[in-house]
């Protein structure tokens, strides 16, 4: 516990966690323009990640979900994601169900409960790394294009290209103002274990305390943002349906994309083939 | 004249609130996605979120914009960035953070007064947890076909998720809700709306008490919310799988695979031709 | 032909006391290039604002009076109409830009405004602002430089008649700040776009400029011709603006009667080589001297040492990018030194590995004999302090009083509270002790800095920029400030772009380029050397090339010096007041 608590702190506040952290997001936003699965269209993909992202949810058969798994977990080597993301999803598995898993012993439950429960550990892993596919392999404009064809509301693919923009820009204010509390503060020994938890304490405290002159600061950019946009014409452009046209005719769809949605969709009959033999 | 100008001033205000909003609630999600949460026993303790961020910022400026866009900002950064995206389900946060956060906005009619603020920010809390358990039992409950069958299983769920609620309130609730925002929202009332070029949040500017008006539109929303997670959830009912299944011939698949399979080679064929051509005509 | 008729024009901001713009009148003709100078709050930024239509159209406020921009009203016009014959650059530019790639941003507005040929439009734009080839990469892969020219791009993406900039160089190295005017000027002689800038560099408003507007208390003053504008030394230092060293200098050579007094002023190095042509050089080796004692024979022994350190970063895409390379370095004991070097040359990147912030992936860094990963941490925070660049980011509390008071408050140091006043009345914050740092202005957020950086009284004191972004002015008053903190603080560094600052508070200067240290040794020795300067890029005050052109063995750093040098006759007559 002591131990797991220190790595927790350090990963909180240490300097090269911090880096790590922020090049292993900015690595996962723009790092892997250059793979197959960024080149497809993005119209294409979300229309495949409707199927992978759903689907499953509704299957109950072994085979079936195991071939699904199988196909988003080699989507998802393609896609060259980063590993802090991998890592998040496994976290995610597990608590998504691995502590149902453990409760339903707590309370009583046996073997049978195993099995519903492994069915379901395949449906959240499949739907995840469906969308880890979809979500981190596609360069974010893209994406955010390609959810506009969709008629998605035109404020969430501005935010998505906006986010992407700025996320560096954000991640380093905010690294400079916790080097400012770690510069002049002074924070308590972490020796003991008492004194360990007293450490957490204190950078969580820390960190709550940072936002304040992060808000001071982030709102005066985006004043200059806003502004900015009003100049570039986002208001008319947002209520335009030529613009839209104008930003969805880079969309293509390309044989690469038919072979993809091919395959796949071979795989998914070859596993209801093999289902229904058994 | 000046009633036209005074409507656009607004809409720019706002979409600086959604942008500030969404940009420091994101960032803040990102961070405690990646925070592991720690387990004593059954009861996890996690930093859950920040959301001290958008329910201090709705309640200084547009209560509206600021929810729209701390649920905006947790969906684009933490979700769509990080690859966490969970489909159709990631709509009930995104309704159960707006709710919680805009009602916590509507509540504070002088950000100056530390009472009012402490309890609106409870109350922000507490209403988008409770919307969120419901949600999950409802979840468990259509996931697991069998919810019922498996001995043990109703009550652990029921149990955890009352326990979660409860500790969320109380552990994230308090920690992370409550005394930030108390700590944040006299600092910044009066020095943050200068900045935005905004006037700060006066009996003029206030929006007026809750009415019947946003209770409905919230129930609406809610409503919303639990039909889009128990369709993500619970599609055995929709779509026949099993029966569908049983009933089909084994040849049907197997011509299906043959299909696919041409059409994969016709496919792979006629990308070959195109990729000639294109270079033909670039040696051209 | 007009592009900018400005007439009766008043605008108060809501809930302001006075009007921030007062009747003011300007006219601009198309092809100028003008100048716009005052001293803070004059209104400079309102005034471009109201040119391109943001106010009344979107900041709204008491308005009244008549803006044209070619011949549109701007009250009543939308702003992308408007924005398509006047474009803006902000001082913030790095906001102004809102999408992740190049291409993206610069054809942006064009899109938004269903251009079908939007793509080509940001293509012609960037090649317009030097960014061929980089229309694929991420913004956060540009420097400092090619992000203001990209957010130039973007304004000029729309082909607008006038192009408006608000302190474009205010962040730059020499080397940049001659990219960007160089641009600025092909787009004003070769595309016949008319610039407005605000600017207080006035080397280059006398380098570029064709006009310049003198902007006092919400109003013009006057317009003139650059060369007229620029020689009237009294009403621009009134308006804390600078006239060029070399005008200054001549300036005060009349007021001596060296120069007569019926004689043109100089504004460029060129034009001081005629009328300075006839003076004689009295004390050049005095001079040099002079630097050159201040090398005492002992050696101090090391403050903080650097063996063989090798840093790299992580890129997002393909091998580590590396910063430093075997760097061998010794800072010490009492040593008053600047780190200079282009953007980029590692400057920041040296000082956070002084700080134990970055770890080098190779090599050692000590500090008074001490291995820095072995210090404590918070025993070296009371040794070494680092003030950043961007002061806003030193502020983490509500008021500067608890902001300077917070490292002594939680170290429990004896009588924080004192020394807090003390620092207060040092650094003559006392009267604004509780205001949040970031609503000061300029020099009274740095000065807060400064207070907080020196709080725990530092042994080493590291200094990232102390004068960036700075009017001429407050820099002024900033390095004073420096100057008398020479005697509390110990080893000082200094990183900065700022020449005139190098000159007169540094006594030993390192040069860094491409992570080496290519220069160290007094200001004679490097400014003295043609191949450092050439290799960096780095340029001395102008006043110092002004004094080698006359005399290859003057080494004049300001103006005192020049006039002292080159009036040599009139010595005891020179005025005490401060001129540098």
């Amino acid at each position: 516990m002591a131990g797991f608590t220190k790595k927790l702190s350090d990963n909180l506040f240490d300097k090269f966690s911090m880096d790590f952290l922020r090049s292993q997001v900015l690595k996962n936003a723009y790092g892997n323009d250059d793979t197959v699965i960024a080149r497809l269209d993005p119209r294409i993909l979300i229309v495949w990640y409707l199927f992978f992202g759903l689907v499953p949810w509704f299957a109950n058969d072994l085979i079936f979900l195991l071939f699904s798994f199988m196909i988003v977990v080699v989507t998802t080597v393609l896609a060259r994601v980063a590993g802090l993301v991998l890592f998040l999803f496994l976290l995610g598995v597990f608590s998504q169900t691995g502590y149902l898993f453990v409760a339903t012993l707590i309370f009583g439950g046996n073997g049978t409960a195993i099995a519903p429960l492994l069915v379901l550990t395949l449906k959240v892993a499949t739907v995840s790394l469906a969308s880890i596919t979809v979500f981190s392999g596609l360069d974010p404009d893209r994406l955010s294009n390609g959810l506009m064809w969709f008629k998605c509301p035109e404020r969430l693919s501005f935010s998505i290209s906006y986010a992407y923009r700025m996320l560096p820009m954000l991640m380093e204010e905010f690294q400079s103002v916790l080097l400012s509390y770690r510069m002049r503060g002074n924070p308590p020994d972490s020796g003991t274990f008492l004194g360990k938890i007293r450490y957490l304490i204190y950078q969580i405290k820390v960190i709550i305390h940072a936002f304040y002159p992060l808000m001071l600061n982030t709102a005066k950019r985006s004043r200059t943002t806003v502004e900015a946009l009003e100049i570039k014409g986002y208001r008319y452009a947002a209520v335009n349906k030529d613009v839209k046209k104008l930003k969805l005719a880079s969309l293509k769809v390309t044989y690469d994309d038919m072979i993809f949605l091919i395959i796949s969709f071979l795989m998914i009959c070859i596993s209801l083939f093999i289902s229904s033999m058994v | 004249m000046e009633k036209v100008k005074k409507q656009t001033a607004t809409q720019s205000q706002k979409l600086m609130v959604f942008v500030l909003t969404m940009a420091l609630y994101g960032l803040a999600t990102l961070f405690t996605e990646l925070i592991p949460s720690f387990q004593v026993g059954i009861v996890e303790f996690s930093v859950e979120y920040f959301l001290f961020i958008p329910l201090t910022l709705s309640m200084l400026f547009d209560p509206m914009s600021a929810a729209l866009g701390a649920a905006t900002g947790e969906l684009v950064f933490s979700e769509i960035m990080l690859g966490q995206f969970g489909g159709l389900g990631e709509l009930e946060k995104f309704i159960t953070v707006t709710i919680g956060v805009y009602i916590a906005g509507r509540m504070v009619a002088n950000p100056a007064k530390r009472k009012m603020v402490g309890i609106a920010a409870m109350t922000g809390v507490v209403i988008q947890q409770l919307l969120g358990t419901i949600v999950d039992i409802l979840k468990v409950q259509f996931a697991v076909s069998d919810f019922e069958a498996v001995a043990g299983l109703p009550e652990s769920v029921f149990a955890t998720e009352g326990f979660a609620f409860l500790n969320d309130v109380l552990f994230s609730g308090i920690l992370f809700c409550l005394l930030p925002t108390l700590f944040l929202v006299p600092k910044l009332y009066g020095k943050i709306e200068p900045l935005l070029g905004m006037q700060p949040r006066s009996r003029e500017t206030y929006l007026g008490a809750i009415n019947i008006k946003v209770v409905l539109g919230c129930i609406v929303a809610f409503a919303v919310a639990v039909c889009s997670e128990m369709l993500a959830e619970s599609g055995t009912s929709l779509i026949d799988w099993e029966a569908g299944w049983a009933g089909s011939s084994t040849a049907l698949f197997a011509g299906m695979i043959v299909a696919a399979a041409a059409a994969l080679i016709v496919l792979i064929f006629m990308r070959r031709g195109a990729a000639v051509r294109v270079n033909g005509e670039e040696q051209a | 032909m007009n592009v900018i008729e400005i007439e009766n024009l008043t605008f108060s901001y809501p809930g302001a006391s006075a009007p921030t713009l007062k009747k003011l009148n300007l006219t601009v003709e198309a092809g100028d290039f003008l100048a716009i100078v005052g001293n803070n709050g004059c209104g400079k930024s309102t005034l471009c604002k109201a040119m391109n239509g943001l106010i009344p159209n979107f900041i709204t406020g008491t308005y009244s009076g008549r803006v044209l921009a070619k011949g549109l009203d701007t009250c009543g016009t939308d702003v992308g109409s408007l924005a398509a014959r006047v474009g803006y650059v902000y001082q913030d530019f790095e906001n102004q830009i809102v999408r992740p790639t190049v291409l993206d941003d610069a054809s942006y507005a064009c899109m938004n405004y269903a251009m079908k040929d939007y793509l080509e439009r940001g293509k012609a734009a960037l090649e317009k602002c030097g960014l061929a080839g980089r229309e694929k990469d991420y913004i956060w892969q540009l420097s400092g430089g090619q992000t203001h020219l990209l957010a130039l791009a973007g304004a000029v993406s729309l082909e607008p008649d006038v192009l408006i900039l608000d302190e474009p160089i205010a962040q730059l190295d020499p080397g940049h700040a001659d990219r960007i005017y160089e641009i600025l000027k092909d787009l004003n002689e070769n595309y016949g776009k008319t610039i407005i800038v605000i600017e207080h560099h006035t080397e280059y408003i006398a380098d570029y400029c064709k006009h310049v507007v003198l902007l006092k208390e919400g109003t013009v003053a006057w317009k003139l011709p650059t060369r007229e504008a620029l020689c009237r030394v009294k009403d621009l230092t009134a308006s804390d603006i600078f006239p060029p060293q070399v005008t200054r200098a001549a300036y005060e050579l009349k007021k001596n009667g060296v120069l007569p007094m019926s004689g043109e002023l100089p504004v460029t190095v060129s034009e001081g080589r005629k009328i300075f042509g006839g003076l004689s050089c009295h004390r050049a080796e005095d001079g040099k001297a002079a630097c050159e004692s201040v090398r005492s024979w002992e050696t101090p022994p090391a403050a903080v040492e650097f063996k063989d350190v090798s840093l790299a970063y992580r890129s997002v895409k393909g091998g580590p990018n590396q910063i430093f390379d075997r760097l061998n370095l010794t800072v010490r004991k009492g040593e008053k030194i600047a780190l200079i070097g282009s953007n980029g040359a590692g400057k920041s990147t040296l000082m956070k590995m002084m700080t134990g912030l970055l770890r080098p992936s190779q090599g050692e860094i000590e500090i008074f004999g001490e291995k820095i990963q072995s210090v404590k941490r918070d025993k070296l925070f009371r040794r070494i302090s680092l003030v950043y660049q961007n002061p806003e980011e030193m502020f983490i509390k509500d008021t500067i009083e608890s902001d300077i008071a917070y490292a002594m408050e939680v170290r429990n140091i004896k009588q924080w509270k004192e020394r807090t006043g003390q620092l207060l009345e040092q650094f003559r914050l006392t009267g604004l002790k509780d205001r949040d740092g970031r609503l000061l202005s300029g020099g009274q957020m740095r000065r807060a800095s400064l207070a907080i950086g020196i709080a725990l009284n530092p042994e080493i004191l590291l200094l990232d920029e102390p004068t960036a972004n700075l009017d001429i002015a407050t820099r002024r008053e900033i390095i004073r400030t420096l100057e008398d903190m020479k005697d509390v603080t110990d080893t000082v560094m200094i990183a900065t772009h700022d020449m005139q600052l190098v000159c007169e508070w540094a006594q030993r200067i390192i040069v860094l380029c491409g992570g080496k240290v290519i220069g160290d040794g007094t200001r004679n020795e490097i400014f003295g050397n043609e191949q450092i300067r050439e290799r960096t890029g780095i340029r001395p005050p102008e006043i110092f090339s002004m004094g080698q052109e006359l005399c290859p063995q003057a080494y004049c750093y300001t103006i005192d010096e020049f006039v002292q040098t080159f009036g040599g006759d009139f010595n005891g007559r020179v005025h005490k007041e401060a001129i540098g």
